[in-house]
């Protein structure tokens, strides 16, 4: 458990500079996700925190204590890399415990330790097995077991869960919740799935071109962006977002309304416009709109809706659901 | 319907298949027969002037041989000049042992350190490996420096000739193999506590068995049966390796071909048996890579 700060961090590569100051604070115990499109910085912000990369500029402290130049194993971390990163000559045990013999601790300690590590995740059975004989998801709960066992202050995971189906993914985000409340220990996670960032954080980090665009608890970002970045970036079906003439018809430069603040009703509402497509998630319907004052608008709506294309509707925000960014 | 339409189509393409079934195995007989005259026919010519007697052997032909007389020609040149032949093994054996086994301590360290490190260094070492796989050696320079070091006609100066001379190859082969093994195993590690050189031995090493097996079987092959710059660089009687054994029986005025055959049959056997041996494994470490995690 440990506090984790970031301050005006900076990083280079050669002339290119791909963080361009950011500054962080994870409150001890929290599970912070950093979000953003690809190429964005997460990973590599990750990775400087980790001390796998230097940093050019700025400091990294973890509990209050400046490790910017400090050996990755000092600092008090574990990592759990997107490919695993297993060791493959090593048995299951010996990958766990990898660090701990490196530390020269005693046997007996070591199988203790890598025993308890591998109850939690249940891979008990598979001690003795080589990373080759386990599934994608044995695999990943190895290399959380790795962390585990190290007993850090800090986790940090980069994209753990991208090479796993979907179904497994939605099974894996429930277990690394449940670990983060057994462990009570802080955990930075990198991710680009907006779903993801919502359902397992206490905190989003929002990043888009080596920046911080927002930060917050995941509910606070969906109902209150500050940008239009943040708001199209997180929900499913993204935001209803449009600028120029239209924006400015409604008062801002950017006006922004979420598919599921969309009311439909046959008779009356703000817009006038045609059914183009729907498409049916069985719980509700995905509505897509041409409507002639904006463009496309993408509404939510019941899974029964007798909608279907051609026929015509009256779409209208929901009281205080619009989003108006200035300039 | 069906019937007719089906023999309707299949008929017109008929001639076109049964060439292409014939052509793979032409081209393959052609290939086989090939390999039989370069590879096949002069094993068996060198085998067959080994069990002749002197004067059957001296007329160089593929007649059978009316006497044979393969144990007398091998105790006779495993005898030739106080057996002469023993020697060049030991000293060949040791030779190529130690020079691969430097080869390869060195090659995979230099290998991983270039593959891995960014640094600008490493253009310059790159540039030195490409060179030293260029440019042809200069003899008589090396043998001065050879001589102002003392190191000339010694054992340990011909193996230090050796790695320095095969060094380029092995380093290329390893960083080749090293770029395929996932950087993050190395952070992994880094993050588990591991000095780099613990990163080396402990995790990356142990990886690296496959094209450790090529090299060695690729290196000690050429070494052990290197002519050239031990001739050049490891002159004396005391210091003959196997290769250089030929002379035993060659020379201006008297040349015994079924014992110079019988020679170069026992030189080359060993490195074909290792070849054959290790022939998979080979293979294997010049193409495979894959150590998915
Ligand atoms: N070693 C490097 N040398 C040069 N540029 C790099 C290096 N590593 C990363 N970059 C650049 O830094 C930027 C950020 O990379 P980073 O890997 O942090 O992105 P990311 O947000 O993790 O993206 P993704 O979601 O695709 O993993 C990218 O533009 C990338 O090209
Ligand atoms: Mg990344």
């Amino acid at each position: 458990m440990a506090e984790v700060q970031l301050r005006a961090v900076r990083k280079s590569f050669g002339a290119v500079e791909v963080i361009k100051g950011v500054d962080l604070r994870v409150p001890s115990g929290d599970f912070c996700v950093f979000v953003g499109p690809s190429g964005c910085g997460k990973s590599t912000l990750l990775r400087m925190i980790a001390g796998l990369e230097e940093v050019t500029d700025g400091q990294v402290l973890i509990g209050g204590r400046d490790v910017t130049d400090a050996e990755p194993s000092r600092r008090g971390i574990a990592m759990v890399f997107q490919n695993y990163a297993l060791y493959p000559h090593m048995t299951v045990a010996q990958n766990i415990g990898f660090g701990l013999s490196l530390a020269k601790r005693p046997k007996a300690e070591i199988e203790d330790r890598v025993r308890h590590a591998a109850d939690i995740l249940q891979l008990s059975h598979l001690l003795d097995r080589k990373p080759k004989a386990l599934s994608g998801g044995q695999r990943q709960r190895v290399a959380i077991g790795r962390a585990i066992v190290r007993d850090p202050k800090v986790f940090l995971f980069d994209e753990p869960l991208s090479n796993l189906d979907a179904s497994l993914r939605a099974e894996m985000r429930l277990e690394l919740a449940e670990l983060h409340g057994r462990l009570d220990a802080t955990m930075i996670y990198v991710t680009h799935d907006q779903v993801e960032a919502m359902t397992m954080a206490d905190r989003i980090v929002v990043l888009n071109g080596g920046r911080i665009e927002q930060t917050g608890a995941p509910m606070d970002l969906y109902r209150h962006p500050a940008t239009p970045f943040v708001a199209g970036f997180l929900g499913s079906p993204r935001m209803n977002l449009y600028e120029g003439e239209a924006a400015r018809a409604m008062g801002a430069r950017v006006y922004g309304i979420r598919p599921e603040h969309v009311l439909l009703s046959p008779e009356r509402g703000r817009w006038h416009g045609r059914v183009r497509h729907v498409e049916r998630l069985g719980a509700d319907a995905i509505i897509h709109l041409d409507v002639p004052q904006l463009g496309d608008l993408v509404a939510r709506a019941a899974g029964e809706t007798t909608l279907a294309p051609g026929s015509e509707v009256w779409a209208s925000p929901q009281d205080g659901t619009e989003h108006r960014f200035p300039a | 319907m069906t019937v007719l339409s089906r023999s309707v189509a299949t008929a017109p393409p008929a001639r076109p298949r049964r060439r292409a079934r014939w052509r793979p195995a032409l081209t393959g007989g052609l290939a086989l027969l090939a390999a039989l005259v370069v590879f096949v026919i002069p094993f068996l010519f060198i085998a067959l002037q080994a069990v002749k007697t002197r004067r059957e052997a001296s007329r160089l032909d593929f007649a059978w041989p009316t006497e044979w007389q393969a144990w007398e020609n091998l105790v006779e040149v495993v005898q030739e000049r106080d057996y002469m032949l023993l020697l060049a093994y030991l000293n060949s054996t040791i030779i190529t042992v130690g020079s691969v086994t430097l080869l390869v301590i060195f090659a995979s360290m230099v290998g991983y350190v270039l593959q891995r490190r960014r640094s600008r260094v490493n253009g310059v070492v790159m540039g030195a490996v490409l060179a030293g796989l260029m440019i042809p050696p200069a003899v008589v320079p090396t043998i001065w420096v050879l001589q102002a070091l003392g190191l000339f006609k010694t054992i340990h100066g011909m193996i230090l000739i050796e790695v320095a001379y095969n060094l380029s190859f092995s380093v290329l082969l390893y960083r080749a193999f090293i770029a395929t093994i996932p950087r993050e195993l190395d952070e992994a590690a880094i993050i588990d506590g591991a000095k780099p050189l613990q990163v080396f031995f402990k995790v990356v090493l142990p990886l690296l068995w496959p094209v450790t097996v090529t090299n060695i079987v690729v290196q000690s092959i050429g070494i052990f049966n290197d002519f050239t710059n031990p001739l050049y660089y490891l002159p004396g009687r005391e210091n003959v390796t196997v290769q250089l054994t030929l002379f035993n029986f060659q020379s201006q005025f008297s040349s015994q071909m079924n014992l110079l055959f019988m020679n170069v049959l026992l030189v080359t056997i060993p490195p074909l048996v290792v070849f054959v041996f290790f022939n998979r494994q080979i293979v294997a470490g010049m193409t495979a890579g894959a150590v998915k995690g």
